[in-house]
């Protein structure tokens, strides 16, 4: 089981349907949302430049991200997150949760290490169960 | 020479005459001489012996007159033996047929040619003008005729003309025949004689270079002939333009002959198209060039043009033929095309980019019903009608996210011409698909004969073949005969390269009659079943072409359905 997850989308219904199907299960004990790219970012942000000691602070094991969305889409995000300047989140793995049926977007997901896998909205229990069993090794 | 022994008689009894009056004169002087007998004697042999001197002197002066005349005339013969076989032979080499017309008589005498080259024998050759007018090919002889005898009348010294003459064997040869004649004194002419020379090859090779002329002449093509070499510092001197050249740039051929086609370049000429046709010459090298070039008002056109290097027979370079035409029309099209192709490329673009979009905005929020609905699954509902209303809206969102699925794969398949194809085991490919039909094949049971004989590999997509079967199954499966036992026949076979998988069910079939070109197409359906959609068969369609394959159906009603699939294995 996670402790923390970070959802990034614009759909509130989408971040809401998260919530309740991560909540029926034991996939993580907590979720985060936020609405777009950058908004995840200035989370990162926060937490870099907090005094506070980490241990306090909570860090997302595991992010679900959508590509689609206002201010920064995902591969924005994905660019910006996998340079030097946040290479103390690179433990991080990410998920994308889209709609999309671009085959180019299949292609350009493979080219960042931390996106571990590509999934077709909407979110389902077997998909958390699915993923439970390709992260086992490395959470634990 | 007739009168030459009367002559001598005449002299001799002159001489003999003269030599007995004397002797008489003596005889009467010496009339006193008493031996008168002995005298007489004497006197007559004197006589005698004198005149045979005499005769004989004159016979031996005679002898050697007769030997200079005999040696004169065995040499004057010899002199025309030997201008006669001289004569043959020149004859014979030129192979002319040589006649001789003694024009008061109308005698004509032909050598040996009117038998080696006309072919007729001696007893066919007549003697007289007559039959050398009368083989004359008919619409020569009149031309012919006045031209020879306005030169019989007239006095020129030689002459000659041309016309076909009649063979042995009635077939006609082109001849060239020259004449002269010879006059008497009076200038009057009394004989004519001829060579007869055949020209029928050259007659029949003229004939047929003139006919390879008339294409020159004719064609709408441009035709330039130049030297081979360049002139000084331009390109190679022109010596011949056809009349079409004219007709496309205006130069007329004596503005034109002698110089160099740079009169063609202009300002907006390609200078890399002058480089190839300078490169071309200096490498002797065919070539093919399109420039803009100039008419003579300089009018723009765009000028397609060959070079041919031409070869004499001692293999040296002696000429440059080049065809051209004015294809300026062709290359306003292709720009026109172009322009087209790169429209037509842009809206295609754009509007796949909106197809991606749209699919995506359709996608998020079927995708949020869904899971809606997953939901609420687990919620007991007490209400009746509510439990009936969320159904209906449940069996909705499931219909459209299948539909919007479907139409996401098939855009995904068209997008994608060049698809990754692996070699796949088609026994393993055959059991995932029977295990994610598990279910149907077990409600139904129906009879599976599979036979791949020795084919083993096939060379595709396995997505892509996996959807392929799986629909062709589902369909077998959805579209069974009530009234008999579903049976499901797959065969492979292989033949080179071609890899046919053919598909055969006995269900209640297609009918092709009707329905052939819309077998394939999108959202054809052909059964009133609630749940087809009409996209099975096009998806099929699409993914086997995607992978260079093709499909054909065979189908009867009620009797069932085969397809029949055939894959390169490459």
């Amino acid at each position: 089981m996670l402790d923390l997850i970070l959802c990034v989308d614009d759909d509130p219904i989408t971040l809401m349907l998260c919530k309740k199907v991560i909540g029926k299960t034991l996939f993580s004990n907590e979720i985060i949302t936020a609405q777009n790219g950058e908004k995840a970012l200035n989370y990162f942000d926060a937490i870099k430049n907090s005094d506070i000691d980490k241990s306090d602070n909570k860090l997302p094991q595991l992010i679900f991200l959508d590509l689609n969305m206002p201010v920064m889409g995902g591969w924005e995000f994905l660019e910006r997150f996998s340079s030097s300047e946040y290479s103390d989140f690179s433990e991080i793995k990410v998920v994308i949760l889209s709609s999309t049926i671009d085959p180019e977007d299949l292609e350009k997901a493979k080219k960042y290490p931390m996106v571990i896998d590509f999934l077709s909205k909407p979110i389902t229990l077997s998909m958390l169960d699915y993923l439970t069993v390709k992260m086992q090794p490395k959470v634990v | 020479m007739k009168n030459k022994p009367n002559q001598i008689t005449i002299i001799y009894m002159l001489i003999a005459l003269f030599t007995a009056i004397v002797f008489h004169k003596i005889s009467l002087q010496q009339s006193s001489i008493t031996n008168y007998p002995l005298y007489s004697f004497l006197k007559d042999v004197a006589l005698v012996l004198f005149t045979g001197i005499v005769y004989r002197f004159i016979l031996s002066k005679n002898e050697n007159q007769n030997k200079a005349v005999l040696e004169k005339l065995l040499k004057t013969n010899n002199e025309i033996k030997e201008s006669n076989e001289k004569y043959d032979i020149v004859a014979k080499a030129t192979s002319d047929t040589i006649w001789d017309w003694k024009i008061q008589e109308d005698k004509l005498y032909w050598n040996k040619g009117i038998k080696g080259i006309f072919g007729y024998n001696e007893e066919e050759v007549g003697d007289s003008s007559k039959w050398w007018f009368d083989n004359i090919h008919p619409e020569d002889s009149i031309k012919m005729s006045i031209k020879l005898y306005s030169f019989i009348e007239q006095k020129t010294e030689n002459w000659q003309d041309e016309y076909r003459f009649k063979c042995a064997d009635n077939s006609y040869k082109y001849v060239l025949d020259r004449g002269f004649l010879l006059k008497d004194e009076d200038g009057k002419a009394i004989r004519m004689i001829g060579a007869i020379q055949d020209i029928t090859k050259q007659k029949e090779e003229e004939l047929r270079l003139k006919l390879l002329e008339t294409v020159i002449v004719q064609t709408k093509d441009s035709i330039i002939i130049t030297e081979a070499d360049f002139n000084e510092n331009r390109l190679p001197k022109i010596v011949y333009v056809n009349p079409a050249f004219s007709v496309m740039t205006g130069y007329e051929s004596y503005e034109i002959i002698g110089k160099s086609p740079d009169i063609l370049k202009g300002p907006n000429s390609d200078i890399n198209g002058v480089k190839k046709i300078v490169d071309a010459i200096k490498n002797k090298e065919e070539s093919l060039i399109e420039m803009i070039s100039y008419k003579k008002n300089k009018e723009e056109f765009w000028l397609r043009f060959s070079m041919i290097p031409i070869y004499n027979s001692d293999n040296e370079l002696s000429h440059w033929v080049s065809i051209q035409r004015d294809v300026s029309d062709e290359k306003k099209q292709e720009k026109e095309k172009e322009q087209l192709i790169r429209e037509l490329t842009k809206n295609n673009k754009d509007l796949k980019e909106f197809s991606y979009i749209t699919s995506h905005n359709l996608r998020a929020p079927i995708s949020n019903l869904t899971g809606l609905l997953n939901l609420i699954e687990d919620i007991t509902i007490e209400d009746p009608e509510l439990k009936e209303i969320l159904f209906g809206f449940n069996k909705s969102t499931h219909l459209l996210n299948d539909t919007v699925n479907d139409l996401t794969k098939v855009m995904i398949i068209k997008d994608n011409p060049s698809i990754q194809k692996e070699a796949l085991l088609l026994k393993e490919v055959f059991e995932n698909v029977f295990s994610q039909l598990s279910f149907q094949i077990e409600a139904y049971k129906p009879i599976l004969k599979i036979d791949f004989e020795n084919v083993t590999v096939l060379n595709v997509n396995k997505t892509y073949i996996e959807s392929i079967l799986l629909n062709l199954l589902t369909n077998s499966i959805k579209y069974r005969s009530e009234s008999r036992t579903l049976k499901i026949t797959v065969t492979a076979s292989q033949l080179n390269d071609s890899i046919t998988l053919v598909f055969k069910d006995n269900g209640i079939g297609i009918d092709l009659e009707r329905n052939r070109d819309k077998v394939f197409g999108l959202y054809q359906r052909f059964h009133d079943y609630p749940d087809s959609k009409g996209l099975g068969l096009y998806l099929v369609k699409s993914q086997v072409e995607a992978m260079g394959g093709n499909i054909s159906i065979d189908s009867e009603v009620n009797k069932g359905t085969t397809f029949t699939l055939i894959f390169k294995n490459k």
